[in-house]
């Protein structure tokens, strides 16, 4: 029973992680529907945000988010500008944008650390709680807490104010949101730097983890998107089940199974809910064809 | 693009378009094949003694040879699969397993690898056939990642983390040689074999059917193509090819681990992004874009790589990026637009 107790808890927290770092990408693949390859990398940059922070200034990891999260707002926001705004329409392409910023900004943190794996330690690392039989650290509990509390807050947004429901609508239908007097345009933007942001968000949470490598980036962007399509494209509660759900899949098949076979396991189920239900276990469905038209 | 393909049906017609695959007859792309050839032939001939040369001459056809297979299904298709590590790497096993326990001769057991990647490109492709446009392509990419835990898990077949290693016995018959001359000669010859099988089905009935699915599906659905069928055989052949790339790749290095096999960057979107570069659903396109990127990787990496590491795939990345952004039909699409404007005068 403790030993189930304690699978669930490592699920659960591990879907905390993943929640976090799908958080951003389900406003870019979500509404702009462009996939984004480079969002673990954003996540990545977030992480050593949180590290140059933490060595210029001092400053916690926790605290980094205030400095972090505008820098990487504004680098999506030039990166949606200049390299993905030109190639609207042409999925593919978008693609291998995303794919060449992803070698770009990994191999350019390489060569900058020169691969040195590094930490940041908060001075919450080392405190753990107690949950009935289980011993949890504080930091752990503290990302799904924060992820809760960003989805909660995104979907406040996105539901209540007037910003929010612009996205939503472009997200919907961008050729009636043209049509309603919205500047999709700028939508876009905002959603991708958002995105960025978010991203930021979840790097700088996640800096104390983990150690700290350039290639990090790529343990994230896999199962990010599976949360994305799991929990349904555009629909921020269903990122956070979907994180949950992927979480909970890799802990207990990791358990019962076999701790080699667990990505094996996810990706299955990730391809098999993408074939028979590509809109996702929330979202609309027919909704994934939106937006991959050729719309003007 | 294609809509004028119909009237050059029979590869006879001469169309007036020079982005229509029907221009030539087969014959003259023979004779281009065999030009281009021998120019590399001479590449090689102009560095016999060179072995660094030798060796990066080598992985430039093999990954010609592998982009050129996967334009089959990703260029004349549209199918963008960014998952064709995974029937490389079942040539790399197949082959190994079918020479280091049977003793089969690679040059065999190349067949087998070829038949079972066919075999399991087309099992996997059903289902996620289904899917288009990105979400096909994030689909393969998970599709690597399964395998890539499959194979260290089994490994009994892929001798797990540690890989596995094919013993040195040179000779004709086992496919190890001990110059490098030999390898740049195979590579070459399995660079024309692909060639040759893509410049074949651009002119059949096949090549005009996955440009129509490209295009539009459901028009071509309509039309009376049956879609599914014609992207399983597109891509089992594109993945057989893949395969027996795969099982040279083995003989040639030796040596080989899952996470090599099966790496994103190294094979499954490599071999894509040579494509894009060189010019997508072009014949010679995938050729020239290895021209570019395998010996300019391999000279950033010797000479940049002690100093700034990982300098070779910055480099790469930025050229992915413009190429997105300026270069949408690659090197060879931009050549063959300003042979057209020279030809054509003002016509663009």
């Amino acid at each position: 029973m403790t030993a189930l107790l304690n699978i669930l808890a490592i699920g659960l927290l591990l879907g905390g992680i993943y929640a976090l770092v799908s958080l951003g990408l389900n406003l870019i693949f979500g509404v702009i529907r462009i996939v984004n390859f480079a969002q673990g990398e954003f996540v990545m940059l977030g992480m050593y945000g949180a590290l140059s922070a933490s060595l210029a200034m001092g400053m916690d990891p926790y605290l980094s988010p205030v400095v972090v999260m505008p820098a990487m707002f504004i680098l999506g926001c030039i990166v949606y500008r200049f390299i993905l705004r030109p190639l609207q329409g042409e999925p593919m392409m978008q693609i291998f944008a995303t794919f060449g910023l992803l070698m770009v900004i990994e191999n350019g943190i390489l060569g900058l650390t020169g691969g040195i794996g590094q930490n940041v330690s908060s001075f919450i690392s080392s405190v753990s709680v107690r949950i009935g039989p289980i011993q949890i650290g504080l930091p752990r509990i503290l990302v799904l807490v924060l992820a809760s509390v960003a989805t909660a807050a995104l979907w406040w947004c996105l539901r209540y104010t007037l910003r929010g429901k612009a996205i939503r609508a472009v997200a919907q239908d961008r050729k009636a949101a043209r049509l309603m007097g919205i500047d999709v345009e700028q939508i876009f933007m905002l959603s991708f730097g958002l995105g960025a942001a978010f991203a930021g968000l979840a790097g700088c949470l996640l800096a104390p983890l983990y150690t700290l490598s350039p290639q990090i980036g790529m343990n994230f962007i896999m199962p990010a998107f599976a949360v994305v399509v799991l929990g349904g494209l555009g629909s921020v509660p269903g990122a956070f089940v979907g994180g949950i759900i992927v979480g909970l899949t890799e802990a207990l098949s990791g358990f019962y199974l076999d701790p080699a076979l667990k990505h094996a396991v996810l990706f299955m189920v990730f391809i098999i809910v993408l074939v028979l239900r590509p809109a996702g276990l929330f979202g609309v469905s027919g909704a994934e064809e939106v937006g991959l038209r050729e719309q003007s | 693009m294609t809509a004028a393909s119909g009237r050059a049906f029979d590869g006879a017609a001469p169309s007036r378009s020079l982005s229509n695959y029907g221009v030539v007859g087969f014959r003259v792309e023979l004779l281009r094949l065999i030009v281009a050839m021998a120019i590399l032939g001479l590449i090689v001939a102009f560095y016999l003694g060179d072995t660094f040369t030798l060796n990066i001459l080598a992985t430039t056809f093999l990954f010609a040879g592998l982009a050129t297979a996967w334009n089959i299904i990703g260029g004349l298709g549209g199918q963008f699969s960014l998952g064709h590590s995974v029937f490389f790497a079942i040539g790399a096993y197949v082959t190994a397993g079918f020479y280091m326990r049977l003793g089969v001769s690679p040059w065999f057991a190349l067949a087998p690898a070829a038949v079972l990647a066919a075999i399991v490109s087309a099992l996997v492709s059903f289902p996620v056939f289904r899917l288009r446009g990105p979400f096909f392509a994030i689909a393969t990419m998970a599709l690597t990642e399964v395998v890539l835990s499959l194979a260290l898990y089994f490994e009994s077949v892929t001798g797990g983390a540690r890989g596995i290693s094919v013993p040195f016995r040179r000779g004709f018959a086992n496919m190890i040689f001990t110059d490098r001359l030999s390898y740049a000669l195979l590579m070459m010859g399995f660079l024309a074999i692909t060639l040759l099988v893509l410049a074949y089905i651009a002119r059949s009935r096949l090549g005009y059917e996955l440009r129509a699915i490209r295009d539009n599906d459901r028009t071509a659905e309509a039309a009376g193509i049956n879609v599914v069928r014609t992207k399983l055989i597109g891509m089992a052949i594109s993945a057989a090819l893949m395969a027996i790339g795969g099982g040279l790749y083995m003989m040639y290095v030796r040596v080989a681990d899952p996470p090599t096999l099966l790496s994103l960057f190294d094979i499954g979107v490599k071999v894509a992004l040579i494509t894009l570069i060189g010019g997508i659903g072009t014949i010679y396109g995938p050729l020239l874009g290895a021209l570019l990127v395998v010996p300019l990787e391999s000279m950033l990496r010797a000479t940049l790589g002690g100093v700034f590491p990982g300098s070779n795939l910055v480099v790469l990345g930025i050229i992915l990026i413009l190429t997105a952004l300026y270069l949408r039909k690659g090197i060879a699409g931009a050549a063959e637009g300003i042979y057209t404007r020279i030809r054509k005068g003002r016509r663009t």
